[in-house]
């Protein structure tokens, strides 16, 4: 068997069974049941004329469903893209530590596995999970719409696949911390730097604006210019889930972009982590 | 391969995955500031703030003194804008003001001029000539309700007299004039005489309103309005609904008639449950409409509005189908609020979709200015 | 395993302090090989070395007939790291099964229930290893390090923490495997268990080889016997016979370079009056050797 994705085995058997994990899904179920359960929607030609949460009738305007629901949809996969992001930090940030401590790091660089390899297989068990997690959120939250607005739309599912792209260039930043400094702490860090450097990032051209013409600009620019542009790709999630027209040139390259800057980053950990000793 | 050259190839691997990233990242999002393309509407929900400015500055009619010391007279509250005082009173009646003067300062009121000057502006010369009124200049509003029309502007300097001729007139109140209906000689000003017809009595009340209705008495009703001696009802359209280029209220028997015969079902719906429709237009960029239907039934007011609610999404869907972008694209904001015993309706049209169909008169116009020449 | 060669110094970047300062070693194949030294010999950063664990700042290492950080290499490899750490919620059986996909081999449910049996956790093969003893973990990584049937089995401390019954197990199963012709190479602070395992030994201190060799040859190398009298000897005439007195009542010592030397220093004693209760070897064990090794270096300390 390849050993990256025996190594993702590990990770995510290690994941499994990890309680905060199991909360999380059963959270996640746990919302989408009562979302399911208590929203009532009644549409009538395809105008969604009235919707009750919890008996209550919410106040809102007779209109067609898609347009109404857009506003849930975009917001749902903003959730979905930044809340996601960041339990990831939160839930991901000691795997790589962990996998790394003194008496396991030896046992598995003395299996017949390249250095390389464990962090590749780190990093697909833990890009594995977000994508199941999303994958079940999202297509819950579809399904929920679908059946009850009779309005089917594979938005919010393409939303939260974005928001993996965004997840795996995080995430290989914090596993190149982890090789770097065994902490979750500081791998966390890294994490949500990477977040809030992104969503500046995404803003650059409207914030660069604001600084002084000359070394402060070309620095700012230079900086943003590499970092991935999380904050685009969150608005261009929002988009496709409420079925709306596209702000970005081209997704397709702008989701390639953020792939290839998280395999660079992920390259940086491969080199570190050749030459360590532990 | 020994360790170390495999650290280097791991090294510039991520160098080159950077430059890559960051290649494909600003030609994927672009470097150009997002601009918003798609449609802008803002409806006219309440009064903005020079519009309430436009209504301050037409509450120019002074009560006069009633020189009768000792009697207090209890003092009626009406409205100070003569125009609005001059509109009938009480429930079911319809009236629908545009604002002539904003209207053609709007982006759509350049279209409507284009189609008012096809002729290259002959006509609009001639009525110019003629009335000693400048419709482009003079006028302010003007006003069609069931018993007539109205105009308010300044009138200063028609030729009244020349265009009524031999009418019989007299004068009316503190300030008015009326003409009643009938045959009447007007001389022109190439000194020949033309006999006339006129069907309606008019009134014009101190150079501010003009004023056409069926019967003289009509018209006197009207002016006893603007000067306080009419009913004591609320006008038609309180002065807080104005806004809009333009806006009314509509008795629910003249909208059932407005629509079209396959429609009769909802026109029949509309006379069961609404009492009146208020209606607010506002053309300063896309036009957008929002019509507020008041019912005496809430449940009956509210499933009408899920109706309609329903044809506005039919017929989003049926645009959306048949390919037309920029109809679906404004049905977007096509909703139906409900709110108790009302509900508003609002639709938007493009200003582009109004461009393309009045395109016509552009270029008659400009046809018509190069021959002139 | 052909011989391992190793000469190298490694400086920690930070306090550039030398682990290993230039060690030269060769372990024959199918032996089982031993490796003493007090605390901060190098043992550890050493079998890190042999595994590629920690890279030699210079020199060359040589397993099996290639390098360790050849995962083919490694393969033949079974390795038991000084503290292992093992998930807490997976079962014996998943961590076994892990390990055997990791190592690149088929997955042998039956093969690893066999193991389990072997190092006597076959009762708790379904429970979850958190709540497994201390004991019961390095029996588990014991395990693991056999899982494959490597040429080359490592360990670092194998019988840390396990009862004296079941260090007893161990020592079976390794000396089972030494039978097999799997070369062992031992770390381990408990002397006796290496002296009864292994019959060769390494003494590393400060970074270097000390001694390396056969354990008889080492023990051998003194001609010093240890004597002990019934109470009541003359000793001002063992004194005479050629006795030093030793550190308890009774106890003396005597070098004879041969058997007939011995014998008829005795034969003085006992005309002297003296009782002969014990006489055996002196620095037999290898606690003596160490300490003999260490001694004249002046770095005498609790061996580990």
């Amino acid at each position: 068997m390849n050993p990256v994705l025996g190594i993702a085995g590990y990770v995510l058997r290690e994941a499994m069974s990890r309680k905060f994990i199991l909360a999380f899904v059963v959270g996640i179920t746990l919302v989408l049941s009562v979302v399911a359960l208590s929203l009532r929607l009644d549409v009538v030609d395809g105008a969604l004329a009235a919707s009750r949460l919890f008996g209550e009738e919410i106040r809102s305007s007779i209109r067609s469903v898609d347009v109404a629901l857009r506003p849930v949809y975009t917001a749902a996969a903003f959730i979905v893209f930044y809340g996601g992001i960041l339990f990831g930090i939160v839930a991901c940030s000691d795997f790589a530590p962990s996998l790394m401590s003194p008496g396991r790091i030896e046992h598995l660089l003395a299996l017949p596995i390249q250095r390389w390899h464990l962090l590749a297989g780190t990093f697909l068990g833990v890009m594995t999970l977000a994508l199941g997690g999303t994958l079940y959120g999202t297509t819950g939250l579809v399904l929920i719409f679908g059946v009850k607005a009779g309005y089917w739309t594979a938005g919010p599912l393409i939303a939260g696949l974005m928001a993996c792209v965004g997840f795996a260039a995080v995430y290989a930043v914090m596993l190149t911390t982890a090789t770097l400094v065994r902490s979750a702490a500081l791998s966390a860090a890294a994490g949500i730097l990477v977040l809030v450097g992104g969503v500046i990032a995404g803003f650059r051209t409207q914030i660069s604006s604001a600084f002084e013409d000359g070394l402060s600009r070309t620095a700012f620019e230079a900086v943003t210019l590499a970092l991935p542009r999380l904050s685009s790709l969150a608005q261009a999630a929002g988009d496709i889930a409420a079925s709306t027209p596209l702000e970005v040139h081209s997704l397709g390259t702008l989701l390639a972009g953020v792939m290839v800057f998280g395999f660079g980053a992920l390259a940086v950990g491969f080199w570190r982590f050749e030459g360590k000793d532990y | 391969m020994d360790n170390r050259r495999r650290r280097r190839v791991w090294l510039g691997v991520a160098a080159l995955l950077f430059v890559l990233a960051g290649v494909l990242m600003f030609a994927g999002q672009g470097d150009s500031l997002p601009k918003d393309d798609g449609p802008q509407v803002e409806f006219p929900r309440r009064m903005r703030g020079e519009e309430r400015e436009r209504a301050e500055k037409r509450r120019t009619w002074v009560v006069p003194m009633v020189a009768d010391a000792g009697t207090v007279t209890q003092e009626r509250p009406r409205p100070r804008d003569p125009l609005l005082a001059a509109l009938p009173r009480g429930p079911g009646r319809t009236a629908v003001v545009i604002e002539a003067n904003a209207l053609r300062h709007s982006p759509i009121g350049e279209l409507l001029l284009d189609c008012m000057m096809r002729d290259g502006g002959k006509q609009l010369d001639e009525i110019r000539k003629r009335s000693g009124v400048d419709p482009l200049q003079d006028l302010d509003r003007l006003v069609i309700t069931d018993e007539g029309m109205m105009l308010s502007g300044n009138f200063g300097n028609a030729k009244f007299q020349e265009m009524m001729g031999n009418a019989v007139s007299a004068d009316y109140g503190e300030g008015a004039r009326v003409y009643e209906p009938g045959e009447s000689t007007v001389t022109r000003p190439d000194g020949t005489t033309e006999t006339r017809r006129r069907d309606t009595a008019v009134g014009v009340w101190n150079n501010q309103l003009f004023m056409v209705g069926k019967t003289p008495d009509e018209v006197k009703a009207a002016i006893d309005r603007v000067e306080g001696r009419g009913p004591d009802g609320p006008s038609v359209i309180p002065e807080g609904s104005t806004y809009g280029e333009m806006y009314g209220v509509l008795s629910v028997e003249q909208i059932a008639k407005l629509l079209p015969p396959e429609q009769a079902e909802l026109a029949q719906r509309l006379r069961d449950v609404a009492q009146n429709v208020e209606l607010h237009v506002d053309a300063s960029s896309d036009v957008a409409l929002v019509a507020e239907v008041r019912g005496p039934d809430a449940d009956k007011v509210t499933d009408l509005g899920k109706s309609l609610g329903a044809a506005l999404s039919l017929a989003r869907m049926k645009a959306q189908a048949e390919g037309e972008k920029e109809i679906a694209q404004l049905l977007d904001f096509a909703r139906v609020q409900p709110d108790g015993d009302t509900f508003k309706l609002e639709m938007a049209v493009p200003l582009e979709a109004i461009k393309e169909r009045l395109a016509f008169c552009k270029q008659e116009r400009q046809a018509a200015e190069a021959t002139a020449k | 395993m052909r011989g391992l060669r190793k000469t190298y110094h490694r400086a920690f970047r930070k306090t550039g302090n030398d682990a290993l300062k230039g060690m030269d070693l060769s372990v024959p194949e199918g032996s089982a090989f031993g490796l003493i030294g007090p605390n901060g010999a190098g043992k550890t950063t050493f079998i890190k070395s042999i595994l590629g664990i920690v890279q030699p700042t210079a020199g060359t290492v040589q397993v099996l007939g290639g390098s360790p950080e050849d995962p083919r290499i490694r393969a033949r490899i079974g390795y038991l790291p000084e503290r292992l750490h093992l998930p807490g919620s997976w079962t014996a059986t998943a961590f076994l099964s892990t390990v055997t996909r990791l190592k690149g081999l088929k997955s042998d449910a039956q093969g690893n229930s066999r193991l389990l049996e072997r190092v006597g956790l076959a009762d708790a093969a379904g429970r979850k290893i958190g709540g497994y003893s201390k004991g019961m973990r390095q029996r588990l990584g014991l395990a693991a390090a056999l899982v494959g049937t490597p040429s080359l089995l490592i360990l670092d401390e194998p019988t840390d923490g396990i009862d004296p019954m079941g260090r007893l197990e161990v020592r079976r199963i390794l000396l089972e495997e030494v039978q097999k012709g799997t070369t062992l190479f031992l770390n381990s602070h408990l002397l006796a268990e290496t002296e009864r395992v292994c019959d060769r030994v390494a003494i590393l201190a400060d970074g270097r080889v000390v001694r390396e060799g056969r354990l008889e040859d080492l023990a051998r190398g003194g001609a010093r016997w240890m004597v002990r009298f019934a109470p009541g000897v003359d000793a001002a005439a063992l004194g005479a016979a050629g006795f030093t007195r030793g550190s308890a009542d009774g106890v003396y010592h005597v070098e004879a370079e041969d058997p007939a030397a011995l014998n008829a220093a005795v034969d003085r004693a006992r005309a002297a009056g003296a009782l002969l209760v014990e006489l055996r070897r002196d620095g037999a064990d290898l606690e003596s050797v160490l300490l003999g090794t260490m001694a004249p270096a002046g770095a005498v300390g609790v061996a580990a």
